[in-house]
């Protein structure tokens, strides 16, 4: 009350508040604090560190000598980094569709009155829980070409003879992303189920009395309703693909040959096994940029106004 | 489409969901160098036995990495969440002019992720003598900001009133976010807890860099060492992946309205 009197007094008035201000401010602070330390250690601070060692020639043992952008210039010249680029994308193109519009399916199953319709969507869900070693560990031995369930089973469909899921650079991609689907699909299916219970149900009501069939129904009322999870769906799973490491790490080595190298895997080969950390931290910030990109991309698509 | 065959369908799918996991049980039951690769080894339970567990859990350090895993994940959840509901608080009821700054800094947070700032997280890590140590696992476990952004928005949600009346009654700050705030949003901080603890739990690849000694290893950056042991068998493979995943297994089947309630609000405001 007294502060709002004083506004109109001019400078004087004004002058005596300041000590006030920067106290609340302060005190305001305070409850930033417990967060921001750890967060400005260990994000802010190492990234800009990356930036600046992506700069120079640096080892495990600590800065060599600067080198200005000599080490980005090695990696726009050098294949490898667009060839593995292209992996991480592809991963994206093969795995972020087949993982929401599995995901999208299975929430419009579970959305019917099922028989054991808990038990069923918990069944979906259950693989998210799993890390992703044990999931690569099940799928490792799945693909396994001789003695694996995955060959059987087709060997039972009629398949005449086995398919190297993880040595072969046809199929291999397939078999990350079949792994992946079938590790994150339920987290989809959540968020889409989340969704299909935002859409009134009146509507479909009045489509029904309009004479909608089904697949009308679903084009009109269900997508539309959708439209702001798919956005984020899209955008998050865009992102985790692009993240892929784990899988590639344990199935496959990143073989057969080269034919599933990532990004991330790239970097850590570079910083970890060459021991060359001033290579892989440019190949980190170039990574940072796609990531920030994308993130700009996301935030033209997706206005906030109801978040 | 008709309803029976819509049934059947989900039923169909629900049994092809379950069958690596129960494929992984199985094997990991059959003696060792034993196969379950046609109808009559699915069927054959005669030699069923937990040899291969004891031989896991004996040879390996596989309990040891559950405990780890488990302290960490509780840890890095309980400090998080509570770093989280404190700035949370600031931002939703303290009127302070920059907050609009520290805003846009936190929420900075979600753009670029670990795996991109992998090499120098290592380097700040070896420096500040945290390599091979559990901290290094749970200190950049807490810089997640989407628990500040969840828990402010129920924050928004607490009313004005109650804190004008606590205000009144002479409380400070301090008071008025845990004796009021706190309480009031303990639900939201559940299911955020339960995201945060499912994505420590599941954490691999920093872990498996940070941690060198197999005695410090968590569960997910621990397994991948028995790929690179050649004595371990497919058997023993797939009873170390079903000690890491049973758990995992019963935590959900426990909690699964709070773990799908809290992943699905997380996923979808986040």
């Amino acid at each position: 009350m007294e502060t709002k009197l004083n506004e109109g007094k001019g400078s004087m008035a004004l002058r005596k508040r300041e000590p006030l201000r920067i106290r609340t401010e302060l005190k305001a602070i305070l409850y930033l604090i417990p967060f921001l330390v750890p967060f400005a250690v260990f994000y802010l601070w190492p990234v800009l560190r990356g930036a600046w060692m992506s700069l120079h020639v640096w080892s495990i043992q600590g800065m060599e000598k600067y080198v200005a952008f000599a080490n980005y210039k090695k990696i726009i010249t050098n294949s490898d980094f667009y060839q593995y680029m292209w992996h991480s994308f592809y991963f994206v193109l093969l795995c972020a569709p087949t993982v929401i519009i599995l995901g999208l399916i299975l929430a419009l199953i579970i959305n019917q009155k099922l028989w054991f319709r808990t038990l069923i969507r918990s069944v979906f869900f259950l693989p998210y829980v799993l890390s992703v070693s044990v999931i690569s560990f099940i799928w490792l031995r799945l693909f396994d070409t001789k003695h694996g369930p995955v060959n059987a089973f087709l060997h039972l469909l009629g398949l005449p003879s086995d398919i190297n899921w993880l040595t072969d650079h046809r199929f291999v991609w397939w078999a990350i992303t079949i792994a992946t689907d079938w590790w994150t699909v339920g987290f989809v299916m959540v968020l889409f189920l989340a969704g299909l219970q935002e859409i009134p149900t009146d509507q479909y009501e009045a489509a029904k009395i309009d004479g909608a069939n089904a697949w009308k129904r679903f084009l009109h009322i269900t997508l539309p309703g959708l439209s702001s999870v798919m956005k984020i769906q899209i955008f998050y799973q865009i992102i985790n693909c692009l993240k892929l490491f784990g899988q590639v790490q344990i199935m496959t080595g990143g073989g057969p040959g080269d034919s599933t190298n990532t990004m991330i895997r790239y970097i850590y080969v570079t910083g970890f096994k060459k021991d060359m950390f001033g290579l892989a931290s440019a190949q980190s910030i170039i990574f940072c940029l796609v990531m920030l990109l994308i993130a700009v991309i996301q935030f033209k698509f997706t206005d906030r106004k109801d978040g | 489409m008709n309803k029976t065959a819509l049934n059947i369908l989900a039923i169909v799918l629900a049994i092809l969901f379950v069958f690596p996991l129960i494929w992984m049980l199985l094997v990991s039951l059959k003696p060792d160098g034993v196969n379950v690769y046609t109808l009559a080894d699915w069927v054959n339970w005669s030699d069923l036995n937990l040899d291969n567990y004891v031989k896991v859990i004996r040879d390996s350090q596989i309990l040891r990495w559950t405990w780890n895993s488990l302290v960490i994940g509780i840890l890095t959840t309980v400090i998080s969440i509570l770093f989280s509901s404190l700035a949370a608080f600031a931002f939703s009821k303290l009127p302070f002019r920059t907050r609009g700054i520290f805003y846009v800094i936190i929420v900075s947070g979600l753009l670029i992720p670990t795996e991109a700032i992998l090499i120098p997280l290592y380097e700040t890590a070896l420096h500040l003598k945290l390599i091979d140590n559990i901290w290094a696992i749970i200190l950049p476990g807490l810089t997640n900001p989407l628990g500040i952004l969840l828990l402010k928005q129920f924050m928004d949600g607490v009313p004005k009133d109650y804190i004008e009346a606590a205000q009144i009654d002479g409380s400070r700050n301090f008071r008025l976010w845990w004796s009021i705030c706190l309480p009031l949003t303990r639900s939201a901080m559940v299911s955020v807890g339960i995201f945060f603890f499912i994505i420590s739990w599941n954490n691999f690849l920093w872990p498996y860099l940070s941690i060198t000694s197999e005695e410090n290893m968590i569960l997910s950056a621990g397994l991948p060492t028995f790929l690179s042991n050649n004595t371990m068998s497919l058997n023993l493979i797939m009873t170390a992946s079903a000690i890491a995943a049973i758990p995992t297994i019963v935590v959900f089947i426990l909690l699964q309205r709070h773990i799908v309630q809290g992943v699905s609000m997380s996923g979808v405001k986040g």
